[in-house]
C-alpha cells in the first residue's frame, strides 16, 4: 500500500520577473525554482539542503501558500496549494529564521494570543496551548517580557511555538536555527526530533549538515533551482564513499591556491571554511591517494596547522553535489547555443 | 464557538493587540505630545488667527478643529495598523493566516476609532473651556453622530493608506501628505465657499462633510438637515473601506502571484 503523503511537489518552477529604473526600464528575470518534485510521507522529517539562493524558500513558500507556482502542482495533506490555500493554510505551520516575524513591543504571551487569534485556536484551548507551548520551548517564566529583549535563541523558539499554535500536521521550518548559539541549537533539534516523534510532518531547510544528517529520515540536495540528489542521509554519503578526505587548517589561502589545490590528479572536490583567522581547507581525495605532499607544496609560504585524515561525512556528500552542480552550470553555460 | 463570535473576537482582541503591537505613539509622551496637545494647539493657532483677521467667529474653528483632531490617529494609525506589519516583518506571518481577510484587516480600525473618540472628546472639552465657547446641549447631542461619522470615515481613510504602505516603501510621505489635504480641504479652517473650485476635490476627503455638518449646527439647522450631510460622510467612509480591502486584496494576490512583497 502507498503510505500517505503530507506533501507532493511536481515539477514546481517559478519564475520572478523584476523591473527596475523609471525612464530606461530594465526587466530581468530570475529562475528561483525549476522543475522541483518531490515527496514526504506523513510523519516523515524531510530536510531541503542547498546554497543561498538555490531555491529552498521560494520552494517552501510555494508549498505554504506564500507564493504561486509560474508551472507545476503541488498539495499539502491533499489539498492544491493554488485551488485551495485556506485549507492548506489551516494544516500548516511555518517558522522561519531570523530575528524579524515577531511583535517586538508584545510580550511572548501577547504575540501567541494574537497570533492564536490569527490562526483560530479555540479561544477556550487557547490558555493551555500556549503554556504548553512556552513549557515545550523553554519559555516558561519569560512569557511576559517583551519581545525587544529577547535574545536570538529566545525569539527562534518564540518563532517555533508560533507555528505550532494551531496544532500543524505539516511543520515547514525554514533556517530554523540560523544565527542561533550551539547550545540553543541543541535545544531546537531537541524540539523538533520531538514534534517529529509525536507525527508532525516537518520540511526542515538549513545550511548545518550535522543538524540533517542528525534530524532527517530523507534529504533533497537543491542547487540552482533543481534538485540533484535525494536520499537518507546514509545513502547520500554513498555517494563520496569512493573518497578520503584531508583538511588541513591555514593562515592566508587565497582563490589562486584553491585553484591549484582543485588542479591536484587525486583532488575530487574542495572547499574553504573561515574559521577565526585561519581557514579550513577541506580536500576530497580518491580513496588511498595521499595528496598531502603536493598540497603542502602548493601551500608553500603559508603557515600550516592541524593536517587531518577522516572519513567522508554528509557535509562532504553535500559538497560533492553542490559542486557538481556549479560544474555542470558553467558547463552549460560554456556550450554552444 | 460560532463562526460570528469567532469574527468578533478577531475584530476585537486581535484588533486590540493589533494596536499595541503595531501603533507607534503608545508610549505616553508619544500619546500625549502627538495626539492631545499637538491638536489642541493647532486649533489654538486657528482660533486666534481667525480672530486678528475676521474670518470666523470662535466656534467655527473649535468645532472644525475638533473634527480635524480625529485626522491624526486615524490617518497615521490606519497607515501603521497595516503598513508596519510589513516593516516589522510580520506580514507573512498575517498573510499565513486562515481567517477572513475583511475581519482582519477591518478590525484594526477599531481601537482607532475608540482612540480618536477620546481624541475628539478631549479637544472639545479643553477648547470649549479656553475658548468659553458656548455650546447648547441640543447642539451637542447633534455633535456626537457628526463626530462619530467623521473618526469612522477617517478610520477607513487611513486604512486605505496603510494598504497602499504595504507596496509604497515610504508610505508615511503619503499621510503627510494626506494630513495637509486635510487640514487644506475639509473646510475646517478656510470656509468652503473661500477655496477655488477645483478644491471641491475635497469633498471626497473623510471630514469634510462632518465638518459642513458641525457649520450647520453652529447655524441652527435640526437633526433632519443633518441627515445629508451624515449620509455622505459616511458614504466616503464606505467608499474607502471598499477601496481598502479591494487594494489589500489585490496586494495579496499580487505577492502570491509577482512575489512583490516582502512577506518574510
Amino acid at each position: 500500500m502507498r503510505p500517505m503523503l503530507a506533501i507532493e511537489a511536481l515539477d514546481l518552477s517559478r519564475v520572478f520577473h523584476v523591473r527596475s529604473g523609471w525612464l530606461r526600464t530594465r526587466r530581468t528575470e530570475t529562475i528561483a525554482a525549476r522543475g522541483i518534485s518531490f515527496e514526504v510521507r506523513s510523519g516523515e522529517l524531510f530536510g531541503l539542503l542547498g546554497p543561498n539562493g538555490a531555491g529552498k524558500t521560494t520552494t517552501i513558500k510555494m508549498l505554504n501558500t506564500l507564493l504561486l507556482p509560474t508551472s507545476g502542482t503541488a498539495r499539502v495533506l491533499g489539498h492544491d496549494v493554488v485551488r485551495d490555500p485556506m485549507a492548506v493554510r489551516r494544516r500548516i505551520g511555518y517558522v522561519f529564521g531570523g530575528d524579524r516575524g515577531l511583535y517586538d513591543r508584545l510580550t511572548a504571551l501577547d504575540n501567541l494570543r494574537y497570533f492564536s487569534e490569527l490562526y483560530g485556536v479555540d479561544p477556550r484551548e487557547q490558555r493551555s496551548r500556549i503554556a504548553e507551548l512556552l513549557e515545550l520551548v523553554g519559555l516558561a517564566g519569560r512569557e511576559k517580557e517583551r519581545v525587544e529583549g529577547y535574545s536570538r535563541g529566545m525569539r527562534q523558539r518564540l518563532h517555533i511555538a508560533r507555528g505550532l499554535l494551531n496544532r500543524p500536521s505539516v511543520l515547514f521550518l525554514d533556517e530554523p536555527s540560523i544565527g542561533v548559539d550551539p547550545v540553543a541549537a541543541r535545544d531546537l533539534r531537541r524540539t523538533i526530533a520531538e514534534l517529529a516523534d509525536a507525527g508532525t510532518t516537518v520540511l526542515l531547510t538549513t545550511h548545518y549538515m550535522a543538524e540533517a544528517d542528525e534530524l532527517c529520515d530523507r534529504i533533497a540536495v537543491i542547487a540552482g533551482g533543481r534538485i540533484r540528489a535525494s536520499g537518507t542521509p546514509a545513502e547520500l554519503k554513498t555517494r563520496v564513499r569512493s573518497r578520503d578526505v584531508l583538511e588541513l587548517e591555514v593562515y592566508g589561502v587565497d582563490d589562486t591556491h584553491v585553484t591549484r589545490l582543485r588542479d591536484l590528479p587525486s583532488v575530487r572536490d574542495i572547499a574553504v571554511e573561515e574559521r577565526g583567522q585561519a581557514q579550513l581547507v577541506i580536500l576530497q581525495v580518491d580513496q588511498g591517494a595521499d595528496p598531502r605532499r603536493d598540497a603542502l607544496d602548493v601551500l608553500d609560504g603559508l603557515r600550516v596547522g592541524r593536517i587531518v585524515n577522516r572519513e567522508p561525512t554528509l557535509e562532504d556528500a553535500y559538497v560533492a553535489i553542490v559542486e557538481e552542480a556549479a560544474r555542470s552550470a558553467a558547463g552549460s553555460v560554456r556550450a554552444p547555443a | 464557538m460560532g463562526r460570528l463570535a469567532s469574527s468578533a473576537r478577531l475584530v476585537v482582541v486581535g484588533g486590540m493587540l493589533a494596536y499595541r503591537a503595531l501603533f507607534n505613539w503608545t508610549t505616553p509622551a508619544m500619546f500625549v505630545g502627538t495626539l492631545l496637545a499637538a491638536p489642541l494647539l493647532r486649533l489654538a493657532f486657528f482660533v486666534y488667527l481667525g480672530r486678528r483677521l475676521g474670518i470666523a467667529d470662535d466656534r467655527f474653528f473649535v468645532l472644525g478643529n475638533t473634527v480635524l483632531a480625529a485626522s491624526f490617529v486615524c490617518v497615521y494609525g490606519g497607515t501603521m495598523a497595516v503598513a508596519n506589519e510589513r516593516r516589522y516583518g510580520t506580514l507573512g506571518a498575517i498573510l499565513l493566516s486562515p481567517r477572513g481577510r475583511l475581519t482582519l484587516w477591518l478590525g484594526r480600525a477599531l481601537p482607532y476609532v475608540i482612540n480618536a473618540i477620546l481624541v475628539v472628546a478631549f479637544t472639545l472639552g479643553v477648547s470649549v473651556l479656553v475658548f468659553d465657547v458656548e455650546l447648547a446641549p441640543g447642539e451637542l447631542l447633534a455633535l456626537v453622530p457628526v463626530f462619530l461619522a467623521g473618526i469612522v470615515s477617517c478610520a477607513a481613510f487611513g486604512l486605505t493608506l496603510g494598504a497602499i504602505g504595504l507596496r509604497a516603501r515610504d508610505v508615511f510621505l503619503t499621510a503627510n501628505v494626506a494630513a495637509s489635504l486635510l487640514l487644506l480641504l475639509t473646510g475646517a479652517n478656510i470656509p468652503a465657499s473661500a477655496l477655488p473650485g477645483w478644491m471641491a476635490v475635497g469633498r471626497a476627503l473623510p471630514l469634510t462633510h462632518s465638518v459642513a455638518a458641525t457649520q450647520a449646527i453652529t447655524e441652527g439647522s435640526g437633526p433632519a438637515e443633518l441627515l445629508p450631510y451624515l449620509g455622505w460622510e459616511l458614504a466616503v467612509g464606505l467608499g474607502y473601506a471598499t477601496l481598502a480591502c479591494l487594494l489589500l486584496r489585490y496586494f495579496e494576490y499580487g505577492s502570491r502571484r509577482r512575489g512583490t512583497l516582502d512577506t518574510v
